[in-house]
């Protein structure tokens, strides 16, 4: 217990340790909310574009897709704020043999590696994706249940495991590929499948995304406690595949880790 | 003029040797970029159940579209060519380079055609793959492919989006970080070029702003061109607003970089 104290007190002060960087460049954070925000606009614009030629896609209506897909991105941009930065990294660390230096600090290289940077302009995002989720549902006339509340914001936390599962287990195969920079834009590429309704799914696509890598469940579920009150074997099953896929992601880790060859002298 | 002609070639190869060095980089890219693909398919089955067009697209056509995109997408896209120059300026890695008798368009245009034979070697089996599996499951509208206008617009596709991002990256003469400026357009690329949907789904007025945008000419005119759904007329504008905002940014860059020198601080030896 007082381990995992003392971890949380050396993430304090890196959390601290950023805000103080970001707010020293004001222009550059400014400028990242409003890149961040492009992108959620043209996903909003898609959803838009669809929605004018039809009235429904796999049962799921233009205010439903919408809590669907700021759904997404408020887990996105939570996770883009406090782990995703540190991660990226890692390729750069393997290749330069910076990791020397995180290895050497007296805390789990794991731990280290993920929360060693953090930028603090997608918690911007993350609140507005918040107020788009409010405004569809309030177009939906939906007034979430204190439960529903709760269970959405424990899914929320669940699909920040998935995408901390996914992107530990990419940036971890620089450990075999000296130039891994292209596993962002595989993030990037794979979690597309999060904003796609299940429904739209079937056969062995909907068995893979859901059981073997659950990106179908990250935004769905939290999204279907709101709108339809989700039956809790999705809701379980979320839970438990999502922790699974975070501890298999670390164990592949720490395998790749056993390769890292220093690269300095 | 002509030594530095004839110093491309070796530029060319250098290039060459650098991308094929990091060949898992690229065939993971290439896999990578397959993946959109495999979403819009499901995507739009879904959104096409019980619809025969949506637009003036069938099922089969939006995803002969998307599957065109590929290519387009791996003959004419910069890597991290933007990043590389970025890198160049703000660590005053240019000096070597200001020293050589070549001007510095022609030596990143070489390096940018090296990145782009060796993407196009990594991304030829998953495209194909891509191509083979979608024709299996659903009739590609491939007979109307019209190669004759596609090569042209796909090669202006090419110097649009090498034009477009060595002026975003000159600007790092005067920015620290233009990371986010890059990624700001990038999202202008997928939204605008038709890299999310095919621009004609968009309402008409939208439609015919796009179109005066040079975003459009990226991704969706050469994918159209190369899908044979433009007219002849409509390919004749397009192609010529391609080029001219091709001729554009080379321009702007032409003048960023001549401003951009006078601002420049080599450091280091």
């Amino acid at each position: 217990m007082l381990y995992f104290i003392h971890l949380l007190k050396l993430w304090i002060i890196q959390v601290r340790y950023a805000i103080t960087r970001e707010l020293a460049f004001r222009a550059n954070f400014f400028a990242w909310v409003i890149v961040e925000l492009a992108w959620f606009v043209l996903q909003l614009a898609f959803v838009g574009v669809v929605y004018q030629h039809v009235d429904s896609v796999a049962g799921w209506n233009r205010y439903e897709m919408i809590v669907l897909v700021a759904t997404n991105q408020l887990i996105q941009q939570i996770f883009t704020a406090f782990l995703m930065p540190g991660l990226v990294k890692l390729p750069d660390l393997v290749r330069t043999g910076g990791l020397d230096f995180l290895l050497l600090k007296p805390a789990p290289p794991q731990f280290l590696v993920s929360t060693s940077s953090l930028e603090i302009g997608p918690l911007a995002n993350a609140g507005i994706a918040l107020i788009v989720v409010l405004s569809a549902l309030h177009s939906l006339a939906i007034t979430p249940t204190l439960s529903a509340t709760f269970t959405y914001l424990l899914l929320i936390l669940a699909g920040l495991f998935v995408h901390y599962a996914l992107l530990l287990a990419l940036v971890s195969f620089t450990f075999w590929i000296v130039q891994a920079e292209s596993v962002l834009l595989g993030y990037y590429s794979i979690f597309q499948v999060a904003r796609l309704p299940r429904e739209a799914t079937r056969g062995w696509f909907r068995v893979i995304f859901t059981f073997a890598i659950p990106l179908l469940l990250v935004a769905n579920v939290p999204a279907s406690v709101l709108i339809r009150n989700a039956k809790i074997t999705p809701i379980l099953l979320f839970l438990g595949t999502s922790l699974s896929a975070a501890l298999l992601a670390s164990l592949f880790f720490y395998l790749g880790l056993r390769r890292y060859q220093s690269a300095s002298s | 003029m002509t030594a530095a002609l004839r110093a491309l070639p070796t530029v060319f190869s250098i290039g060459l040797q650098r991308q094929l060095a990091y060949r898992w980089n690229y065939l993971l890219r290439a896999l990578f970029s397959a993946v959109p693909l495999l979403v819009s398919w499901v995507f739009w089955e879904a959104v096409f159940q019980g619809k025969e067009t949506v637009g003036r697209y069938t099922l089969a056509g939006l995803l002969t579209y998307y599957a065109v995109l590929l290519i387009v997408e791996a003959v004419s896209s910069p890597a991290d060519d933007d990043f590389q120059i970025s890198r160049e300026i703000r660590e005053g890695m240019l000096n070597p380079i200001l020293l050589r008798p070549l001007p510095y368009g022609l030596y990143r245009g070489a390096l940018f055609l090296s990145g782009r034979c060796a993407y196009l070697v990594a991304a030829f089996i998953p495209v194909f793959l891509c191509f083979f599996i979608l024709s299996r499951v659903v009739h590609l509208e491939l007979a109307s492919f019209d190669i004759l206008r596609g090569l042209p617009a796909l090669f202006g596709s090419a110097l649009l989006q090498f034009s477009l991002t060595l002026c975003l990256s000159l600007t790092s003469f005067w920015f620290l970080d233009i990371s986010s400026l890059i990624f700001l357009v990038y999202s202008l690329e997928f939204l605008a070029g038709g890299h999310v949907f095919p621009l004609d789904l968009l309402p008409a007025p939208l439609f015919t702003a796009a179109r005066l945008l040079p975003f459009a000419y990226e991704y969706w005119f050469p994918a159209a061109a190369l899908c044979g759904t433009l007219s002849h007329r409509e390919w004749q504008i397009g192609i010529g607003m391609q080029f001219a905002w091709a001729i554009f940014f080379l321009f702007l860059a032409h003048l960023l970089w001549k401003a951009g020198l006078r601002k420049y601080t080599a450091a280091g030896g």
